[in-house]
């Protein structure tokens, strides 16, 4: 972390004291410090946000080629028919009002060294800190026969927009009796209990407008996040419309044919009506290009300031970075966004970055008004994050209505307090 | 686990909050939200929940720092208590508790 003594210079008409204080942000007004984020979703909108407020002098740049953010909690709420996509629209707007200098065009190169991001409209922007948020790239190499183009026929909805759309208005005309098959990649990837929840979710929308229909689950795992509340919830509310097929049940599929909505597993093939394929995923292309992604695909970062142990001055932060225990949510991208914006602002003033406690709580729906939760708490104390024993765990089993509803409820408070941390 | 304890969740929240009720004057001797120790980094996952307009997630906004730390310590000794709130709270120390209930207390606002 050498990259910090170059801003030796900008720091140096800060008073001793109030580098030692670290008082209030007032003391860094001065700070003429260009700090780039590449990504808008939680964790870089978050970011930037949080820079911007601890360094009110810093030129904050946040590089997103859409125009709004189309958020992917609650989406499968929207595939199900219970919730307007509207409602998963949020706008950068908030960010500008507040200083963050908003640059709606796509990071397509990064140089490390020279400590500059280019971007697709040509502009050349420098960096004393790059924060990188780019959430997931769908890996169009990891399943055959499928690929941007096949995707238009089996939808992936794993990143929401158009294509969340385009699995609801599917099964939305799936004739009563039609076979809905879903596919679950290997772990890592974005939302570890997002496809259960939606497979109840679409359990739910069968049941209730397409009895004579089924959803069929292959995944390439034997077990997943939540897993004895998902099949509590299953086996009760969903016994003849949704079937699990583990990966030592053949579940995993390794090839698929969009022609004839086909998937293919070691020893047979399935045809669906509607065929959802969640392909495996890995750090978005930007990560790639700055060279701060390792052979897994996924960012290797220091858990305590969040930044690359690959490049000097890159941050990595949300879905692409390697933060195991902690999973790839929006609320962990939040969180990091806050912890490394706090770290960034400390190696800045000379302090370094202090270690802490950090937690994860994630809600799945089982059902239109139930949910459940998995909740997490992990240290970062030598650099890597760990798992406190005796801390986190599940919602529990054999719970009443009422209980499920309560969480449901939680859900959607969390789903507002978070949106409104990374858009305002 | 019952809806009885879930119900619990909210209830000890609220019930410290009324019986603190104006009796926050320590406040004025707290160190400013602003500064950016582990208090700080402690606070930025409670906001991840506690932020923005109030759902069923409660704001924490102008609780005091005994109300936030009475309430982590109930959580956290609630052996059978199952709610999100419950399994966070055992994964702190008392220290910590302490540091980020002063942190939040002494914020304008919840961060």
């Amino acid at each position: 972390m050498g990259g910090w003594i170059g801003r030796r210079g900008v720091l140096a008409g800060m008073s001793a004291a109030a580098v030692s204080s670290l008082a209030a942000p007032e003391a860094f007004a001065q700070i003429r410090t260009r700090l780039v984020v590449i990504g808008g979703g939680f964790g870089g909108a978050t970011a930037a946000r949080r820079l911007k407020a601890l360094l009110p002098g810093a030129d904050v740049t946040l590089i997103e080629p859409n125009a709004t953010y189309m958020a992917c909690p609650f989406s499968n709420l929207v595939v199900t028919g219970l919730r307007d996509l509207g409602a998963q629209i949020f706008s950068y707007a908030e960010l500008s009002k507040e200083g963050v200098t908003v640059a709606r065009d796509r990071a397509i190169d990064v140089d490390a060294v020279a400590r500059t991001v280019v971007l697709e409209g040509g502009a050349t922007l420098s960096y004393d800190r790059l924060v990188l948020s780019p959430g997931v790239d769908l890996r169009w190499d990891a399943l055959e026969g499928y690929d941007e183009t096949t995707a238009r026929r089996l939808p992936h909805a794993w990143k929401a927009g158009a294509q969340t759309a385009l699995l609801r208005d599917q099964l939305a005309s799936m004739e009563n009796g039609g076979l809905v098959v879903m596919t679950v990649p290997p772990a890592p990837y974005r939302c570890p209990p997002g496809p259960y929840e939606r497979a109840s979710l679409i359990a739910h929308y069968l049941k209730t407008q397409k009895p004579r229909s089924k959803l069929l689950i292959l995944d390439a795992k034997d077990n997943f996040s939540k897993m004895p509340l998902f099949m509590e919830a299953w086996a009760e509310l969903y016994p003849d419309h949704l079937e699990w097929r583990s990966a030592s049940e053949d579940g995993r599929v390794s090839a698929v044919s969009a022609a004839d909505r086909t998937v293919f597993t070691d020893f047979e093939s399935v045809q669906g009506a509607v065929v959802n394929i969640i392909p495996p995923q890995r750090a978005g292309e930007i990560a790639v290009r700055a060279g701060v992604a390792d052979a897994t695909g996924w960012c290797p970062v220091n858990a305590i300031s969040f930044e690359s142990t690959l490049q000097p001055n890159i941050h990595v932060i949300g879905d692409a970075s390697i933060a195991a225990p902690m999973p790839k949510s929006a609320f962990a991208a939040n969180l990091q966004a806050k912890i490394c914006a706090i770290a960034i602002v400390r190696m800045l003033s000379g302090q370094t970055p202090q270690p802490t406690v950090l937690a994860n709580t994630c809600y799945s729906y089982t059902g239109p008004d139930a949910a459940v939760s998995i909740t997490g708490v992990y240290t970062n104390e030598d650099g890597s994050l760990s798992s406190v024993p005796s801390a986190g765990g599940l919602s529990p089993l054999a719970a009443t209505d009422s209980v499920r509803a309560a969480e449901a409820a939680q859900a959607e408070g969390w789903f507002s307090a978070v949106t409104a941390e990374a858009f305002g | 686990m019952t809806a009885r304890s879930l119900r619990g969740f909210f209830a000890i929240l609220s019930a410290v909050g009324l019986a603190a009720c104006g009796a926050n004057s320590a406040n004025e001797a707290m160190p400013p939200a602003t500064d950016l120790d582990r208090s700080a980094t402690l606070a930025a996952t409670c906001s991840g929940c506690h932020a923005g307009p109030e759902t069923a997630m409660i704001s924490l906004d102008g609780l005091s720092k005994e109300v936030l730390s009475d309430a982590m310590h109930r959580y956290k000794s609630e052996l059978d208590g199952t709610t999100v709130m419950h399994r966070l709270a055992r994964g702190y120390t008392d220290a910590d508790i302490d540091a980020v209930s002063t942190y939040l207390a002494a914020s304008a606002e919840v961060e």
